[in-house]
C-alpha cells in the first residue's frame, strides 16, 4: 500500500486485509507512508519472503520493475488504481463516469461559465488521474464559457490538505475577488481541504469546489451549510479493497478474471446529497 | 578499590559505547533472518545492496565533507544539500530528456553542471561568506528543492530513456551494473581519501584545523574541494534515483536526507576511532536499507520503522560521542 495517511488509503488497505483474512488467508503487510519509491521498494519485500500473490494498492511508474521482477518469480500481481502490464487484474472505481460527471458538476457549478483552477499534479504520472483529469477537461469542451487557469497547480502526493491551503491561498493573492469562480481538484479530494480552509480563512467563500473521492471527511464539508465545497463523486474504497482480496482467491480457484474489475460510484451534489451519501455509505448520520 | 573503578569506569563505558550500535544492528539482522526466512538469502543482499546504492552514493559525497570539516555536528563539515542536489540534478535530467527531447548526454551534462554549480555555492557560502556548514547547507537545500520543483513543476517524469533503464536493469560480469559503478566510485573515493596525498592532507585538516594551518595547507582550499566533490556524488547520485524511480519524482529528498545522514554517521561508529569514513558510510547506506527490508518482512509499521530509524541515529551518535568523551 502507497500509504495509510488518510481514508481512502486505510479503508482500500483494511478493506483488502481483512478481505484476505476472512478467506483464509495470510497478510504481510507493508506501508509507503505515502511515498512512491518506498512503495515501490516494499515490493521487495515480498520477494524476500517468497509471498504467493501481491495486492498492490497504487504506486507509479516505480514499481514496474518490481512488478516485473515478482512475475518472474512466478508471483502473480493484482493492482488497486494502477494499470499495468505485469499484473493479473486492476480492481478500480468507474474513473471515466467519475471524470465526465464530476466535469459536469463542475460546469454545472458554475452555471457553464467561468475561470476554474485545477489541482492536477498526477494526470501525467498516474494512468486513474489521467482519465479522471481528461475526460472533466472533455466535458468543459462543450462549455467554450468556461477557462481553466494556467498554469495548473501541482498538489503534494503527501501531507495535501496543509499544502493545497498554502498554494489556494497563494492563488487568491493572484486572483482577486471576481476573478476566479471554481477550484477543481482532479483526481482525488484531500487537497480539498486544504482549498476550503484557505476559501473560510480569507472569506472567499463564493469560489466552489469540486473533487474526487468523497470519504466522510470531505462529505461532512459539503454536508455544511453554505459550504464552497458542492461536489464530489463517492468511492468505495473498503470495496475495492475486498474486492481485489477476492479476485485473487478466484484466480488460485481457477477462474478466468478480466484486466480490470470496475467498482461502482457514487456522485454527491450540494449538501442534502452529501448527507444521503454518508448515510448510505454506512459513515453514521449526518444533520 | 574506588580508585581502581574509577580509573576502569571510563575505559569500560568507552568499550561499552563502541559495541553497542555493532551489537544492536547484528541483533536487529539475526531477528530478521529468524523472522523472515528468505532474509538471510544471496537474492536477498543483492536486493539490498541495490536499494542501497543512491544512499551509498551521497554518503560517500557527505562523509568527505565531515572528515574535511571535521565531525563536530554544528561547527564542523557537514553537508545536508547533498541528497536535494541529488534531486536537482535527476529533475534536470529527467526535464531535459522528457520534455526537451535532449540526448542523454546533453541531460547528463546539464544535471552534473547544477550539481557542481550548487556545491560551488556551498563552498563559497562557507569558505567565504564565512557561514557554518550546517546553516548554509540547510538553506541551500531548501533552495536546490525548490528548484528542483520549478523544473518540474513539482510533477513526476516518467522515464524510459535506454540510459536509465540500462543503469537500472544492466549487469556486468553478473553484477547489476548500478551496482558495479557504484563500487568503482565508493573505491575510488576510498583511495582518494584514505590512501593518497591529498586525501591524507584532508583528513589533517578536518581532525585539526590549526595545526594544518600551521602545518601549511590551505585549509579554505580543501573545505571547498569537499564541498564540490559532494555536489559531484550528488549529481552522480541523480542517476541512480532516476534509474531506482523510473523517472523523477518530488518529495524524495527528505528520505533520502534521513537515510544519508544516517548511513554516514553509522559508519562512524564501525571504525576503530569512530571517525566519519568512505567505507563506513558504504557500510552504513547497506546496513540502513537492510533495516527498511528487514522491518518491512517482519511486518513494522512504515510510520514505526521512521522512528526506529531516528532512534538509532540518536543512539549511534550519543554512543560515538560518548566514546569520544571517556577517550580523551
Amino acid at each position: 500500500m502507497v500509504g495509510t495517511q488518510h481514508f481512502w488509503d486505510r479503508e482500500a488497505f483494511n478493506g483488502a486485509v481483512d478481505k484476505v483474512k476472512e478467506l483464509g488467508g495470510e497478510v504481510l503487510p507493508v506501508d509507503g507512508g505515502r511515498d512512491n519509491q518506498v512503495h515501490a521498494d516494499n515490493h521487495d519485500i515480498f520477494l524476500t519472503n517468497k509471498v504467493d500473490a501481491v495486492i498492490s494498492i497504487l504506486g507509479d511508474a516505480a514499481v514496474e520493475p518490481k512488478f516485473k521482477a515478482l512475475q518472474e518469480k512466478g508471483i502473480p500481481v493484482f493492482t488497486v488504481d494502477h494499470l499495468s502490464p505485469y499484473a493479473i487484474n486492476n480492481t478500480t472505481s468507474d474513473n471515466y463516469y467519475i471524470g465526465t460527471t464530476i466535469g459536469r458538476y463542475l460546469a454545472d457549478s458554475l452555471g457553464g461559465k467561468g475561470k476554474v483552477a485545477f489541482f492536477n499534479a498526477f494526470e501525467g504520472s498516474l494512468r486513474i488521474c489521467g482519465i479522471r483529469a481528461q475526460l472533466a477537461k472533455y466535458v468543459l469542451k462543450d462549455y467554450p464559457g468556461i477557462e481553466i487557469v494556467q498554469p495548473e497547480l501541482a498538489e503534494a502526493f503527501a501531507n495535501a490538505p496543509e499544502d493545497a491551503r498554502k498554494k489556494t491561498l497563494d492563488l487568491l493573492t493572484q486572483y482577486p475577488k471576481g476573478t476566479l469562480d471554481a477550484i477543481h481538484v482532479a483526481c482525488w479530494d484531500q487537497p480539498a481541504i486544504g482549498v476550503v480552509q484557505a476559501l473560510e480563512e480569507t472569506g472567499r467563500t463564493e469560489i466552489k469546489v469540486t473533487a474526487v473521492d468523497a470519504g466522510p471527511d470531505t462529505l461532512e464539508i459539503i454536508a455544511e451549510k453554505d459550504s464552497p465545497f458542492v461536489a464530489n463523486i463517492a468511492q468505495q474504497p473498503r470495496k475495492i479493497g475486498s474486492t481485489s482480496a477476492e479476485n485473487v482467491a478466484k484466480y488460485f480457484a481457477g477462474q478466468k478474471l478480466l484486466p480490470q474489475t470496475f467498482v461502482d460510484v457514487i456522485p454527491v451534489k450540494g449538501a442534502e446529497e452529501a448527507k444521503k451519501v454518508y448515510a448510505e455509505l454506512g459513515y453514521g448520520k449526518l444533520n | 578499590m574506588s580508585a581502581i573503578l574509577a580509573i576502569g569506569r571510563p575505559q569500560l563505558k568507552s568499550a561499552f559505547a563502541s559495541v553497542v550500535p555493532l551489537a544492536i544492528f547484528l541483533a536487529l539482522l539475526g531477528y530478521f533472518g529468524l523472522r523472515a526466512p528468505g532474509f538471510l538469502e544471496p537474492a536477498t543482499l543483492i536486493l539490498i545492496l541495490k536499494q542501497a546504492i543512491p544512499t551509498a552514493v551521497l554518503g560517500l559525497g557527505l562523509s568527505i565533507v565531515v572528515i574535511a570539516g571535521g565531525d563536530d555536528v554544528v561547527a564542523g563539515g557537514i553537508d545536508l544539500s547533498v541528497p536535494s542536489i541529488a534531486v536537482l540534478s535527476a529533475a534536470i535530467i529527467a526535464d531535459q530528456l522528457a520534455n526537451h527531447g535532449s540526448a542523454a548526454v546533453t541531460a547528463v551534462a546539464l544535471g552534473f553542471a547544477a550539481a557542481i554549480a550548487a556545491g560551488a555555492a556551498n563552498a563559497l557560502l562557507v569558505t567565504r561568506v564565512g557561514m557554518t556548514p550546517l546553516l548554509a547547507t540547510l538553506a541551500t537545500s531548501t533552495a536546490y528543492i525548490g528548484l528542483s520543483k520549478v523544473v518540474t513543476a513539482n510533477r513526476r517524469i516518467d522515464l524510459s530513456d535506454p540510459l536509465i533503464v540500462t543503469l537500472r536493469d544492466g549487469s556486468i560480469l553478473g553484477l547489476p551494473l548500478g551496482l558495479a559503478i557504484a563500487t568503482g566510485l565508493a573505491v575510488t573515493a576510498h583511495f582518494a581519501v584514505h590512501r593518497s596525498r591529498w586525501g591524507l592532507r584532508l583528513q589533517a585538516v578536518g581532525g585539526n584545523r590549526d595545526a594544518a594551518e600551521i602545518a601549511g595547507l590551505k585549509v579554505r582550499r580543501f573545505l571547498a574541494q569537499s564541498f564540490l566533490i559532494a555536489g559531484a556524488f550528488g549529481g552522480a547520485a541523480s542517476l541512480f534515483v532516476l534509474a531506482r524511480g523510473s523517472g523523477s519524482t518530488p518529495g524524495v529528498a527528505e528520505t533520502l536526507l534521513m537515510e544519508t545522514v544516517l548511513a554516514t554517521f553509522l559508519g562512524a561508529a564501525f571504525s576503530p576511532r569512530r571517525v566519519v569514513t568512505v567505507w563506513g558510510a558504504v557500510l552504513g547506506a547497506i546496513l540502513v536499507s537492510a533495516l527498511s527490508i528487514g522491518f518491512g518482512s517482519v511486518g513494522v509499521d512504515v510510520f514505526w520503522t521512521g522512528c526506529i530509524k531516528g532512534g538509532l541515529i540518536l543512539i549511534v551518535v550519543a554512543a560515538s560521542a560518548l566514546a569520544r568523551r571517556s577517550g580523551t
